[in-house]
């Protein structure tokens, strides 16, 4: 990730002096204002700055091409360094000025502000992060994942493993290294119940965060003699989880993790020592979609881009792109349902809710959001490390989805009774 | 029990602790001529990493340049420290060097990742990644090469302090006035220790950041270095080769034995609880010196 915080500085200064994406809105311009607060500088920096790239480049196209359904997009970037005083105020400060949607891009900031969101009625996009339960729109009208929560992954995951054996993993043994948090335990759930349902075996391995050692962790994977491995973290614990597996002499096609895995871990890990390694996808990498050819030639072309053109197309850029174009798509909706607006967080989240079979031009999985279902259909694909980059092994799928609804239920009930 | 499992774990972990014990080597170097503990340890390593990363990344240096280029970079940043921040706090109590020490830590840790970009940073100092097994035993040749590294130097320091300029050291170390009394320039003596306690740190950089990447996390070896130089003795170079082997082993059985039993997360308890123990128990360390004031 070469975006560094310097880089992130700049281009914040640039954002806020009106002089990035947002040269061409001006004061007559009819606006939909976005609060982009998440965390450059403290723990989710692994994909922060890619991910916000991708963010602005997608609205900088669209303000280039004259905004959407008659508005412009303002986004006001901000790090909040995933700390919890600090993206409060982040977020009130937007709530001031008008902003009727926040991306935190952080689990513990979008699990503080969840009671603030729904009470104020701003629409909060969890994409990755946050709450699994909040795929239930009923429980959660204004916290939107957009995206597949990590039951889901775990879901497809397994799918796949059983893909592989032939449709039976009956007797089979898979190991699951996680991070010993909140967020690594989070698929556990999910992994025990499809356990006793495919039959299979399944081994936990917590690790002590941030992972950097793991050494003693893997020999004892590698003596559980395991049929497929998942591994399960972020940042410094992902290379480290890779490396281990690696000099432990793990199959890497049959090594597989979450979609926090990237072309900057594969670097460091080392670009041909992990060939095989599978990931979740939740929409197409690299430079081929229409959306990331246009970015390069409207908005990079032109000098115009948030940050370095090589980070264009990475994993987390295009992930930057997806949650971009859903929530511009958000907005289309809504204006073509009331022109006029006003734009309240209300307003947007009619459009949010309303989002049909939305692929961004090829960029992402039919995704189709529904006043029950903020998870948009649970669709992803599995790709694999040529060496070079991930290429996919499947099509677009959904997978165990009455096992992951059973738990975002029971999840969102206890919410909806307990409010915890 | 599955002993081969039990006996490759205890293996690596010889190792591992080697590697850590590099790091309280510097640690130990200076205590014994400065009577400071150094705080800041971890994060000279981490920048130790940042360097060499760098050097051979950024600049394109190969391995056998950007190492010692490293290694002498961060000499000069060890005497650089003592002379700009460490020296200014002669006279003051000691707690006082102490704080200035974990400031220093503080500010590194935040600094070098801001300048360089938060993200992991590959460090290839050649080392294959391929499993090597001796029969059943699979030994990490990333802690193999870097244990094998740290027990060079480590018994190059006991030597050093053998030599005519280790005996000068010592001397500054048992008595500054004394010292100063029979023409020993005792503030060279303990820059020259900073700077050694430096090359130390980021020779366990430069290992680390190649079995893990180089990032913020290099300054965690601060605790494990911490309970090292403890349990050893803070001013025995011996006891660190001792306790670095004790606190490596120690982990790794107990990500191993009582992990399963618990559920996970012990791993980084055992280097707490030794830091408490010994000092409970055994104040001055396995092998470290009784200083006893005659009043």
């Amino acid at each position: 990730m070469s975006i560094d915080r310097r880089s992130f500085i700049a281009g914040t200064a640039a954002v806020a002096a009106q002089f990035g994406f947002a040269s061409r809105v001006y004061a007559e311009d009819k606006i939909v204002r976005f609060t982009i607060a998440q965390d450059f500088t403290r723990i989710y920096t692994f994909v922060t700055s890619e991910y916000n790239q991708g963010q602005r480049d997608y609205f900088a196209l669209v303000n280039e091409r004259g905004g959407v359904g008659g508005y412009k997009i303002v986004a006001d970037v901000t790090d909040h360094a995933n700390d919890l005083p600090r993206a409060i105020e982040a977020y009130e400060r937007g709530k001031r000025e008008g902003a009727v949607l926040i991306d935190p891009l952080s689990t513990p900031v979008a699990r503080a502000l969840v009671p603030r969101a729904l009470e104020d009625k701003i629409n909060m996009i969890t994409a990755y992060s946050g709450r699994s339960d909040a795929a239930d729109g009923t429980a959660f009208p204004y916290v939107l994942p957009l995206s597949i929560n990590y039951w889901t992954q775990a879901g497809l995951i397994i799918e796949n493993f059983k893909k592989t054996e032939k449709g039976s993993l009956k007797g089979k043994k898979i190991v699951f290294v996680h991070i010993d948090t909140p967020f690594g335990k989070e698929p556990l759930s999910i992994l025990q119940v499809l356990a006793q349902k495919e039959g299979f075996e399944l081994l936990t391995f917590p690790y002590t965060p941030p992972g950097n050692d793991q050494s003693a962790i893997w020999p004892q994977v590698r003596r559980a003699r395991p049929d497929f491995v998942i591994f399960w973290g972020a940042g410094v614990g992902q290379t480290v989880a890779l490396t281990e597996a690696i000099r432990n002499g793990l199959p890497m096609d049959r090594v597989s993790s979450s979609v926090w895995l990237s072309e900057s871990d594969m670097d460091v890990v080392g670009r041909d020592a992990a060939k095989g390694v599978m990931k979740v996808e939740p929409c197409v990498g690299g430079r081929e979609p229409k959306v990331i050819k246009d970015i390069l030639a409207e908005v990079v072309a032109k000098g115009k881009g948030a940050g370095p053109e090589a980070k264009v197309g990475t994993a987390y850029y295009n992930y930057g792109v997806q949650m971009g174009a859903l929530m511009v798509e958000g907005v289309r909706l809504a204006a073509a349902k009331a022109p006029n607006g006003p734009v309240t967080g209300p307003w947007l989240n009619d459009g949010l809710r309303s989002i049909t079979n939305f692929t961004a031009e090829g960029l992402l999985p039919p995704t189709t959001v529904t006043r029950e279902d903020h998870q948009g259909g649970g669709m992803g694909r599995i790709a694999r490390w040529d060496g070079a980059k991930f290429v996919p092994v499947t099509d677009w799928f959904a997978a165990n989805q009455d096992v992951v609804w059973s738990e975002i239920k029971k999840n969102s009930e206890t919410f909806k009774t307990t409010g915890k | 029990m599955d002993w081969m499992l039990i006996a490759e774990l205890a293996v690596n972990g010889v190792f591992v602790g080697l590697m850590y014990a590099l790091v309280s080597l510097g640690m130990v170097l200076i205590y014994k001529t400065s009577g400071i503990a150094n705080l800041a340890q971890g994060a000279i390593a981490m920048t130790g990493g940042y360097v060499a990363w760098v050097l051979l990344a950024g600049l394109g240096a190969p391995v056998w340049l950007a190492i010692p280029g490293a290694l002498v970079g961060m000499f000069a940043f060890g005497m650089l420290i003592e002379r700009v921040a460490l020296r200014r706090m002669i006279g003051q109590p000691v707690i006082m060097t102490i704080m200035l020490t974990l400031g220093i830590e503080i500010m590194l840790r935040g600094l070098l990742p801001g300048v360089f970009g938060a993200s992991v940073k590959r460090l290839d100092i050649g080392i294959p990644q391929a499993p090597l097994f001796v029969a059943d035993l699979l030994i990490n040749r990333a802690t193999l090469i870097g244990g094998g590294i740290s027990l060079v130097l480590i018994v190059a320091s006991l030597i050093f302090f053998n030599s005519r300029f280790g005996v000068v050291m010592r001397a500054v170390a048992d008595d500054q006035t004394a010292s100063w009394s029979v023409g020993i320039r005792v503030e060279r003596a303990i820059a020259v220790a900073w700077g050694l306690g430096a090359v130390a740190a980021t020779a366990a950089g430069i290992l680390w950041g190649s079995t893990q990447g180089v990032d913020w996390s290099l300054s965690l070896l601060l605790i494990k270095a911490l309970a090292i130089a403890i349990l050893g003795g803070l001013d025995s170079i011996g006891g660190v080769l001792i306790a670095g082997v004790i606190v490596g082993v120690a982990e790794s059985l107990a990500t191993g034995v009582v992990d399963p039993l618990v559920g996970g997360g012990t791993r980084d308890i055992v280097a707490a609880v030794i830091i408490l123990a010994t000092l409970l128990f055994k104040p001055h360390g396995l092998f470290g010196r009784e200083h006893i004031e005659r009043v």
